[in-house]
């Protein structure tokens, strides 16, 4: 079966418009190079050429106005054999010129044919991005002043391995498409051609004014680039090791922990202070203790900066509500954790509240603890001063008994920072929390 | 066994369980460790992730994978799911099988990244221009969220339709105990072939309701994709008749599934049931908000008080049958609440009758507490309460 299975005179173009010749030279280098229909897929834009593929027996796949290049990349990706032609006008290359720059980029193997008429056929010969100077159209009648966009350069700048620019009127069109479609990277063909319902009657083009443009617009025909760069897609995708602490955190588990209803445990502090991961190494733990377990935080964008919080809801049932409303423990690290915190003097008085010495706290009704941060290194690494402190507060309040705790520490904890993890825990379970912010804590030999 | 998991790596885990083998997305929070961790999970089972240079070229590029015959899925928030917004179109047209998601944040545009909210449950549904249906699933945790992805992909290849499954912030970064053991799920559904003796005709359907037989573009069988209006063979087509038939079929295909009488799995009705028959409170709820409703009625039970809950998933096609269900005789009030300004009270009110709804709202980021829940229901304040 042929590629084009229409003639040119019975295809919908305007009689004399450039597409439908683009379309036979399309369709001679396919069946020069080989290629049988079902190993072809044809991906149009918008536009009139947007309308090619119905001439076409291959593979075919009509979307969006300039994205063809993205549903060409997915279809690339999925069939590295398959042969994946872009078909797209100017007008496609200006509403997609993110994707034409990062395709060319990412070195993806599709080719892209620019059938390039220097205006919006379609739509009524609006100007497109690449209108020469001087350029009248509907909606520049006094002459576009822009400066064209040059597709080939865009594409060159930005990693394609095969460039060309050619007039659709030029004997050697077809050996410049067929050269695009053997290069095995990211090609790309600026096609110039004519707009006889809208572009040339305004401006006066004809084939040989198309080569008189170029020059006048040094935008020269020929073979830009040519440099072999392998198709992204058949490149296999680096593979690294991934850090054991980001992996799920499933374990293997019993039900050595008991715990009695619900608790509400609120750690507020800095970036930095490593607050997020202390509250989800004691939930790890819980929850391989068999207790139900909830994390939720709060942090700024900017997660090397302000505030940090993490907030733990733990329960010997499935917990449905994650919000923390009337925290049962509330650790305090730091300034920023202090002022991020709301309607700590409103804190219930079965609360416990255990703030770094330094800091000054509103009147509370409940009962406060105090620690020294600057002590910590002496008992535990200072990078894990909150995992220490929350499992003080854990043990002062007598949540968990120390030594269940450190069961079922030793059971779970895993991946880079285990043993400074367990030191923390450790460390935690013997730390006596002080009442007075003066001498804040002590660490029994 | 319990794990103690995200939401997002629920989702993750939804998709993979799913079979899904193709991943393109775009970073924005609270979606981001979705797209590193579908892109690390492909990248080692030898299948294709890409993060795109935007939203736009993730979806295009999930449209072609899938319509090379992947099982593809992207992510994001509110803003992205914008931008995904014409290619959700075509990849109704098209009938392409695709799984969207979508971590809400609160508020129009950049909203609040790191807040959560239930606001674009509404968007979502007419996310796109035309105005045919969408199946649109919300998650209310991480079993869920798990479960509601896995269960997409088999919506999106048994309908070929795109698909899009709803979480926030919430939920997306929150870690929850799980067990995905314990979790139900219906068996896989692949999309159905196109018979490989017969000439393929991409758009084949004998009734409305009907399917199209699938065949991958580089297949032996010659594709044709079209976003444009096209008839059986995906020609564009300007035959009234055919035109009608395509768009009764893209309405028929979601709805008369919705409305028959279905196996859970097989319809489109996701829904949990927790009636009282001699209740006169119901309580729907969905999304982030469903957890504090579930803590409210187990309250209000203890308090010797009779309420109904029903819990939606499915929130588009509104799953009306379990709602008709739920409406048991007794019930005069129906207390919604959301993370929005009232947008699914606002829906339901055509559903229930004479009884009145009343919403329960919080759309500063914040959750809604059940105590909150269960003052109202004791002692209703206003029929719209805010923050």
């Amino acid at each position: 079966m042929p590629m084009v299975t229409t003639q040119r005179a019975d295809m919908s173009f305007c009689p004399g418009c450039s597409h439908g010749i683009v379309l036979e030279q399309i369709g001679a280098a396919l069946e020069r190079m080989g290629l049988q229909p079902e190993q072809v897929c044809l991906v149009s834009d918008i536009g009139c050429i947007g309308i090619a593929d119905r001439y076409f027996s291959c593979h075919t796949f009509h979307g969006l106005h300039g994205r063809s290049l993205t549903y060409a990349e997915g279809i690339k990706r999925v069939r590295p054999d398959l042969m994946v032609i872009v078909l797209i006008g100017d007008g496609g290359c200006g509403i997609g010129t993110a994707h034409l720059v990062h395709s060319a980029r990412r070195g993806v193997g599709i080719k892209v044919l620019v059938c390039n008429n220097f205006n919006f056929g379609m739509t009524g010969g609006q100007h497109s991005p690449t209108t020469p100077p001087h350029g009248c159209t509907a909606t520049t009648p006094d002459g576009v002043v822009d400066s064209p966009f040059d597709v080939c350069q865009t594409v060159m700048v930005n990693g394609a391995s095969h460039v060309a620019r050619c007039s659709a009127h030029d004997r050697t069109c077809g050996e410049v498409i067929e050269a695009a479609l053997r290069s095995p990277g990211f090609a790309l063909v600026d096609l110039w051609e004519l707009c006889v319902a809208y572009y040339v009657p305004t401006n006066k083009l004809s084939p040989p004014a198309l080569v008189e443009l170029s020059e006048r617009l040094e935008l020269p025909f020929g073979l830009l680039r040519s440099i072999p760069r392998p198709a992204a897609e058949t490149e296999p995708c680096p593979t690294v090791e991934r850090d054991p602490a980001a992996a799920s955190g499933a374990s293997e588990q019993g039900r050595s922990i008991t715990w009695r209803g619900r608790t509400e445990i609120c750690v507020a502090g800095s970036a930095g202070q490593r607050v997020r991961s202390a509250v989800g190494v004691i939930g790890e733990i819980l929850v391989a203790g068999g207790v139900f377990t909830a994390q939720h935080d709060d942090f700024p964008i900017t997660v090397r900066k302000g505030h940090s919080i993490s907030n733990l809801v733990v329960s010997d049932v499935p917990i449905q509500y994650t919000g923390m409303d009337a925290p049962d423990v509330v650790v305090v690290l730091s300034e920023d954790g202090l002022r991020r915190l709301s309607g700590v003097s409103s804190l219930k008085p079965s609360c416990l509240v255990v703030a770094e010495g330094s800091l000054v706290l509103p009147p509370v009704s409940a009962e406060v603890r105090r620690f020294d941060l600057r002590t910590i290194g002496k008992v535990a690494d200072k990078a894990s001063a909150a995992l220490v402190i929350v499992t003080a507060a854990l043990v002062h309040g007598k949540w968990i008994e120390p030594h269940t705790l450190l069961a079922a520490a030793k059971q779970c904890v895993s991946g880079r920072y285990a043993q400074e993890n367990l030191r923390a825990i450790e460390a935690g379970c013997r730390l006596q929390l002080s009442m007075d912010a003066s001498s804040p804590m002590t660490v029994p030999d | 066994m319990n794990e103690f998991l995200t939401g997002n790596q629920a989702i993750v885990r939804g998709a993979l369980r799913a079979g899904c083998n193709f991943f393109a997305g775009y970073p924005i929070t609270p979606a981001s460790s979705i797209c590193s961790d579908m892109i690390q999970a492909l990248s080692e089972r030898g299948a294709q992730g890409v993060q795109t240079e935007d939203e736009i070229a993730a979806i295009g590029q999930c449209i072609g994978a899938a319509m090379a015959g992947a099982k593809a899925m992207t992510a994001s928030s509110g803003p992205g799911l914008s931008l995904y917004s014409e290619n959700i179109g075509l990849a109704q047209m098209g009938e392409v099988p695709l799984v969207i998601v979508d971590c809400q944040r609160m508020g129009p545009a950049t909203g609040g990244a790191t807040t959560t909210g239930d606001g674009d449950i509404v968007f979502a549904r007419h996310v796109t221009a035309g105005g045919f249906p969408l199946p649109v699933l919300a998650a209310t945790d991480a079993a869920s969220a798990f479960r509601l992805t896995y269960e997409a992909f088999n919506i999106a290849e048994r309908l070929r339709t795109p698909v899009i499954v709803l979480a926030s912030k919430d939920i997306s970064l929150t870690r929850q105990t799980v067990d995905f053991n314990a979790v139900q799920l219906s068996p896989l559904i692949a999309r159905k072939p196109a018979a490989a003796d017969a000439p393929f005709v991409p758009y084949a359907i004998e009734e409305p309701a009907d399917v199209p037989a699938f065949a991958p573009i580089g297949g032996r069988q010659r594709v044709r994709f079209t976003g444009s209006i096209h008839d059986e063979t995906g020609v564009l087509t300007i035959d009234r008749a055919k035109i009608a038939r395509k768009l009764t079929h893209l309405r028929e295909k979601i709805m008369l599934v919705r409305d028959s009488n279905l196996a859970p799995g097989e319809s489109l009705e996701y829904v949990d049931v927790d009636l009282d028959a001699e209740a006169e409170t119901l309580i729907v709820s969905y999304g982030a908000a469903d957890g504090a409703a579930r803590e409210a009625v187990a309250a209000l039970r203890a308090a010797g008080m009779r309420v109904s809950h029903l819990t939606i998933y499915s929130l588009w096609p509104v799953p009306h049958r379990m709602l008709r269900r739920a409406m048991t005789p007794r019930v005069r009030r129906v207390i919604v609440p959301e993370l929005n300004i009232g947008l699914y009270g606002d829906v339901l009110r055509g559903f229930v009758g004479e009884a009145a709804i009343e919403s329960i709202l919080c759309f500063d980021g914040r959750l809604i507490p059940p105590q909150r829940i269960v003052e109202h229901v004791r002692e209703p304040s206003s029929y719209r309460t805010t923050a």
